[in-house]
């Protein structure tokens, strides 16, 4: 008895420490080690699914689409799924738009993840898995994507720039917006079975995607449409080096429209060349020539320097100065400050520069925005050159005057014309109206009191005379509106310093109605190969801005002023031949 | 050795017996209706999953779609369309424009409209159009 006892008790002692040992391990395994177990489980079983967001679209002003996304799928294989690369190759090559044997070569691996082609259309995406299920075939899988696409093509390519091959935008609006456009991804944590399909009721955690904000332009594509027309006319016409517009609200500086030849097609960038993805209204500068000398004008009558009354000797067309010779067109006797600007007398503004003390007359440079950045929405902007006083020579500042030893951008310029018609504020430039904020629209920010209204009111007057049958620029009228504006005609510079002989930048930059502007544009024709006679802002820019304002003013169903049909009706019989800068 | 016999004779206990037996059936049952709810979670939750990716796909098609009438209906494509002669444009002369500006209300202009009752648009409303040619 007492040995079957002992055996009995050895069985249950050892029954005791097996199962003991059993216990441990499980207070192991679930307990000490539960982290650890739990985090390998989890990798094995468990994936963050990311749920990607969606860029935000660009609009116009109207809600016209610029800038949209086209959802698409890339089309990966794994390749340890794959048993016959053949059969599926034969199945989707027509699918994908790729030869049968180049896919084949492609789904011969074992590698899990392969990606076969980017960018195939949702239908043939789906169509081609569809295809592969009912042939009982496995190992080419989708993963969402999405192109951008520029709905209008070349169309304000340099105002909407483009994306790149990582989804961020490289230029444009595309850049300066794309923290606001991009969004923030979401997530889903989700765990599979063995065969790789989601097991839905063990779905965890889930993060919404924020799509992007859609952003609305001040741009209005039916005005870009037809500054679009009239440079790309212009362009494929005169054939000059480049072709610039910018149409903008004077009173709001909002720009409505903004253009340069050569341009590119925003949906294949990787086509463009560098030149022709250069917004140059932004990044280009220039000598603006006489379209200057509304500044040297503004400043000397806002501080009385001269007045309506103020009558300046021309020299006759010849003014020796700092031992060079300064240049009229035409030999001018007295002149009034209106007339200086009418007849466009460099002999005039430079006099009128003269009689300010230099550090005056750079503030009043500065005041109008020239030199530095006007702050618009887009990468890229200079700032220009304007020398301060002490790196001045003798003649730096009679120069100016008339637009030469300083250099501005498109923007500057329209932004400095629009300051003379909205009563003397200079705005800042604004391209974004909203970012996806409803309704809302970013109020007009002026950057300052440049001059008076009563200066504004008198340059602009004066620059009406301008665009009259005595003035430069005739061929600028615009029927049933009276239009202020004044020509520029610049020689380029030459990389070596100096001139470039016969190579001329012209421009026009001017704004309608007189009594309440609405429109400012500037029309800037980079060295046509017109030769020296015909080279000239009146000649060449002004029936650019002509033909645009004509068109904006009917599109905006602007009602026309008073008393300006029979004026307009004159600007047919202007000699285009007669020399006018 | 008969009455032996007698006195290891078990009774079974029927009630006992009976209420196990439904004990234990209630579990088995428990347990089998478990795993029906189980698996029929995982049904419906393979079948949202199909029309969650149904949806996806569908509204990726009318994106794709919008996408694509957004191409087809912008400037660009329509000017093509113009220049192919496919859609012609009528030039509306200068001539052919009427413009008919807003009515004046009675305070601006001083004439009382009698057409409405509306007080509102008593003002406004009902009023013959001035009609400005260029």
């Amino acid at each position: 008895m007492k040995g079957i006892g002992a055996r009995i008790g050895l069985v249950c002692g050892l029954l005791v420490l097996i199962f003991t040992g059993f216990a441990w391990r499980l207070i192991d395994l679930q307990v000490s080690q539960h982290s650890y177990f739990a985090h390998e489980a989890a990798e094995k079983h468990c994936i963050r699914l990311p749920i990607p967001a969606q860029r935000g679209r660009i609009l116009d002003r109207n809600g016209e689409e610029l800038a949209v996304n086209i959802p698409v799928r890339t089309v990966y294989a794994d390749g340890t799924r794959i048993h016959d690369a053949k059969a599926v190759a034969t199945v989707a090559s027509p699918f994908l738009k790729m030869s049968e044997p180049d896919l084949q070569e492609r789904l011969s691996t074992k590698r899990p993840y392969v990606v076969i082609r980017k960018g195939v259309s949702e239908e043939d995406a789906q169509d081609m898995i569809r295809a592969m299920d009912k042939a009982g075939l496995h190992g080419l899988y989708l993963q969402e994507a999405t192109v951008r696409s520029y709905p209008n093509a070349e169309m304000l390519c340099h105002v909407l720039g483009y994306v790149d091959c990582t989804g961020h935008g490289a230029d444009g609006i595309e850049k300066t917006m794309d923290e606001e456009l991009t969004g923030h991804d979401g997530f889903r944590l989700i765990e599979h079975d063995r065969k790789g399909r989601e097991i839905v009721i063990y779905r965890g955690q889930e993060q919404l995607p924020e799509n992007g904000s859609d952003i609305r332009l001040s741009i209005d594509m039916g005005l870009q449409a037809l500054v679009e027309k009239e440079i790309d006319t212009t362009y494929k016409d005169l054939h000059p080096a480049a072709v610039t517009a910018v149409l903008a609200d004077p009173n709001t500086g909002e720009i409505l429209a903004m253009a340069c030849r050569p341009n590119y097609d925003p949906n294949k960038f990787n086509e463009a060349k560098p030149e022709q993805m250069r917004n140059r209204s932004i990044t280009d500068m220039y000598e603006p020539g006489s379209v200057f000398k509304i500044v040297v004008t503004s400043a000397a009558y806002n501080e009385g320097i001269v007045n309506e009354n103020t009558r300046i000797f021309c020299e006759n067309g010849h003014f020796s100065y700092g031992g060079k010779i300064i240049k009229d067109h035409h030999g001018f006797g007295d002149l009034s400050v209106p007339d200086i600007l009418m007849k466009s007398s460099n002999i005039g503004a430079a006099k009128i520069a003269l009689r300010m003390p230099d550090a005056m007359y750079y503030d009043y440079v500065r005041r109008f925005g020239f030199g530095q950045r006007s702050g618009i929405q887009l990468p890229g902007e200079i700032s220009g050159m304007v020398n301060p006083p002490h790196r001045w020579d003798m003649l730096t500042k009679t120069r100016m005057a008339y637009g030469q030893s300083v250099a501005v951008t498109p923007i500057q310029m329209i932004m400095a014309m629009s300051t003379v018609a909205n009563g003397g504020k200079l705005m800042k430039p604004r391209l974004v109206l909203n970012k996806g904020e409803g309704n809302a629209v970013q109020e007009a920010v002026p950057v300052g009191q440049v001059v008076s209204a009563k200066s504004s009111n008198f340059i602009a007057s004066s620059l009406l005379k301008v665009v009259s049958s005595e003035g430069t620029a005739p061929l600028a009228r615009i029927d049933g509106f009276k239009v202020a504006g004044k020509t520029g005609t610049a020689q380029k510079i030459s990389p070596n310093g100096g001139y470039l002989a016969n190579r001329y930048i012209v421009s026009f930059a001017g704004f309608f109605p007189s009594e309440h502007p609405n429109l400012a544009a500037i029309v800037i024709v980079d060295d046509a190969p017109l030769g020296d006679s015909a080279n000239y802002g009146g000649l060449v820019a002004a029936p650019v801005f002509s033909r645009i304002g004509s068109k904006a003013a009917r599109y905006l169903d602007m009602e026309p002023e008073t008393g300006t049909v029979a004026q307009s009706a004159q600007s047919t019989s202007v000699s285009l031949n007669s020399r006018v800068p | 050795m008969n009455g032996n016999r007698r006195r290891t004779t078990n009774l079974i206990e029927v009630n006992f017996l009976a209420r196990w037996l439904g004990v234990m059936f209630l579990l088995g049952l428990t347990g089998l209706f478990f795993v029906y709810i189980k698996n029929q979670q995982h049904a419906v939750g393979n079948q949202s999953r199909m029309i969650e990716s149904a949806i996806a796909e569908l509204e990726a098609r009318n994106e794709a779609l919008n996408a694509r009438i957004t191409a087809l209906t912008s400037r660009g494509a329509l000017q093509r369309r113009v220049d192919e002669g496919f859609i012609h444009l009528e030039p509306i002369r200068d001539t052919a424009i009427a413009r008919i500006t807003p009515a004046l209300p009675a305070e601006a202009d001083g004439v009382l409209r009698t057409a409405s009752r509306d007080p509102e648009s008593r003002l406004t409303v009902g009023v013959p159009q001035r009609i400005l040619s260029r």
